[in-house]
């Protein structure tokens, strides 16, 4: 008997330890990770990023401003596309079509999208949208984020509304509501922060995309608006100043990464925020 | 037609003994499973009747046929006839909207909106009036009082309604219910989640109520449909076992299985 009990007593210890361990484990990667880049980006990080132009090969002044403008651009696009194609999907899929069989495949089709590599509709975009346009554009970019954010806004929207009971629902009908103002007064008004702090996560998810942007957006050393043209953007520019022997171009890289992860940071913040207040209420 | 029959009442003068709600060899059916069998009874207007009977023994599902509120799930349906003033409810393509406004429920477990005190009351009202600012306080502070809320609340009208408590909350939607003019309330279980005060607050209520509207209650509690009813029905495994005024099921039941489920023998 007593044996048993320190059998348990030790198994306990153990399971204990192992689960501190990984823990430990996996933040100490994530703060490697940010010291490295705080560490490494800090020290480019001037006024000058936000307010000059990608430099030129070989240049030792230059900024990230139109990388910068052009990854908020098509962020923006991208997720003003997906969100309310997303919100509308998951609409569906939680309220008129709960009960039908065309939601199960929308649902199977959705998840495959939301663990599709991003590389691959980065080259889906440049198939369906570059080639026919004949050359890489913002627009193409945007497009091509939007696919990314929907699927993860379709998934979470259903989820959130489902968190939504029944019985609300239910009592919202029995005053004779019809079904459209029972989700929309009702079912987003309940769920309205779980709904927005989807949005949120999805935007994070985009901010960094470097494949999907690669084949579609390019990228540009050059200032532009124009969504039929290549335009700049974080992740790319990124991409290519740090494969470069320019030490200035690597300086601009890291600072550029810092910048993407702060924005990520600030914005699964600001999720996490919305959804504690949620709790409390 | 008959929508628009359904949305002018009141109807011509009843006569006294007239129901409200009739219903006619009623059967219902979660998929292939029968849960009502040849259900045929009468709620007189103005009066409040009790639905008792064990778990299961399809109690909430004849109140949910009431207002149709099966309606929003597949694969339920009734058959058979129920009648609001004379008028069939099951017919196809009735407008369950104005079906519902007619015929309120309050649930077992409170279910105010995620909106404030005030909205949560307006919120129905506004459905179906068009009316200024300040008629829509009178009605709002109308229903509150209607419920017996009016005290607690009239100082925090824009608080949550969630912030209210359990007891609070059911009267916010026995108010919110009140507040569309109905002329049925169904209640399914209201006190079953409320502390004992809270419970005769709400009894005291049904009592007011039934001078204007016509109420059926399921209740799991003998007493208080003893307390609460004038009519008594007694449904065991589908089946409207016995039906009469509450005096006579609780004191001289005439069925067996009537008199053993409320003295507490059953099964």
């Amino acid at each position: 008997m007593m044996s048993l009990y320190a059998t348990r007593r030790r198994r306990d210890v153990i399971i204990r330890v192992l689960c501190v361990a990984a823990a430990g484990f996996g933040l100490m990667w994530l703060t490697l990770i940010l010291f490295t880049l705080l560490w490494n980006g800090l020290a480019g990080l001037h006024l000058s990023v936000f307010t000059q132009m990608t430099p030129p090969p070989g240049s030792k002044t230059g900024g990230l401003a139109n990388a910068i403008v052009g990854s908020l651009v098509m962020t923006v696009i991208g997720v003003g596309i997906g969100a309310p194609l997303g919100l509308f999907a998951g609409t569906y899929l939680a309220e008129y079509g709960r009960h039908e069989k065309l939601s199960f495949y929308v649902r199977f089709i959705n998840d495959i999208l939301l663990s599709a590599p991003s590389i691959v509709i980065g080259l889906f975009i440049y198939s369906a949208v570059v080639v026919p346009m004949g050359g890489f554009s913002a627009l193409a970019g945007s497009l091509a984020l939007a696919v990314i954010v929907t699927p993860v806004v379709v998934r979470t929207t259903e989820d959130m509304l489902r968190l939504v009971p029944d019985q609300v629902r239910e009592a919202a009908a029995a005053l004779g509501l019809p079904r459209s103002l029972v989700i929309r007064r009702i079912a987003y008004r309940a769920a309205r922060t779980g709904l927005i702090t989807g949005i949120l996560l999805a935007t994070a998810r985009v901010a960094g995309e470097t494949a999907p942007l690669l084949f579609t957006a390019l990228s540009n050393q050059f200032w532009s608006l124009s969504l039929s043209q290549p335009m700049a953007n974080l992740p790319v520019t990124i991409n290519n100043f740090v494969q470069s022997p320019y030490e200035y171009w690597r300086q601009l890289a890291w600072t550029g990464a810092l910048l993407i992860t702060l924005a990520v940071l600030a914005l699964n913040i600001v999720a996490r925020l919305l959804g504690a207040e949620r709790k409390t209420k | 037609m008959t929508d628009l029959a359904l949305m002018t009442a009141p109807s011509p003068a009843p006569v006294a003994t007239r129901a409200k709600i009739e219903t006619k060899n009623l059967d219902f059916y979660y998929g292939a499973t029968r849960a009502l069998n040849n259900i045929s009874l009468q709620l007189a207007p103005n009066t409040v009747t009790a639905f008792i009977g064990p778990s299961g023994c399809g109690k909430s599902t004849l109140l949910r046929v009431f207002n149709r509120m099966y309606d929003l799930y597949p694969g339920q349906r009734a058959e058979g006839e129920v009648l609001l003033d004379g008028k069939n409810i099951l017919v196809p393509g009735l407008d369950l909207n104005l079906l519902r406004a007619r015929i309120g429920m309050v649930f077992q477990k409170p279910t105010p909106f995620p909106m404030t005190i005030y909205e949560n009351i307006a919120f129905g009202i506004k459905l179906y009036e068009n009316l200024s600012r300040s008629e829509l306080d009178g009605r709002v502070e109308h229903a509150l009082r209607g419920a017996a809320l009016w005290n607690e609340v009239k100082d925090k009208l824009d608080a949550s309604g969630l912030s209210l408590s359990g007891g609070q909350q059911q009267r916010l939607c026995i108010a919110r219910t009140v507040a569309i003019q109905p002329e049925v309330i169904l209640f399914d279980e209201p006190c079953s989640a409320l502390d004992p005060i809270s419970t005769a607050k709400v009894e005291e209520l049904l009592d007011e109520l039934k001078a204007k509207y016509t109420i059926a209650i399921v209740t799991h509690n003998m007493q208080q449909a003893a307390r609460v009813s004038e009519f008594t029905a007694f449904m065991y495994l589908g089946e409207l076992v016995e039906f009469a005024q509450t005096t006579r099921i609780f004191t001289a039941p005439e069925k067996r299985q009537t008199q053993d489920y409320i003295t507490g023998r059953f099964g």
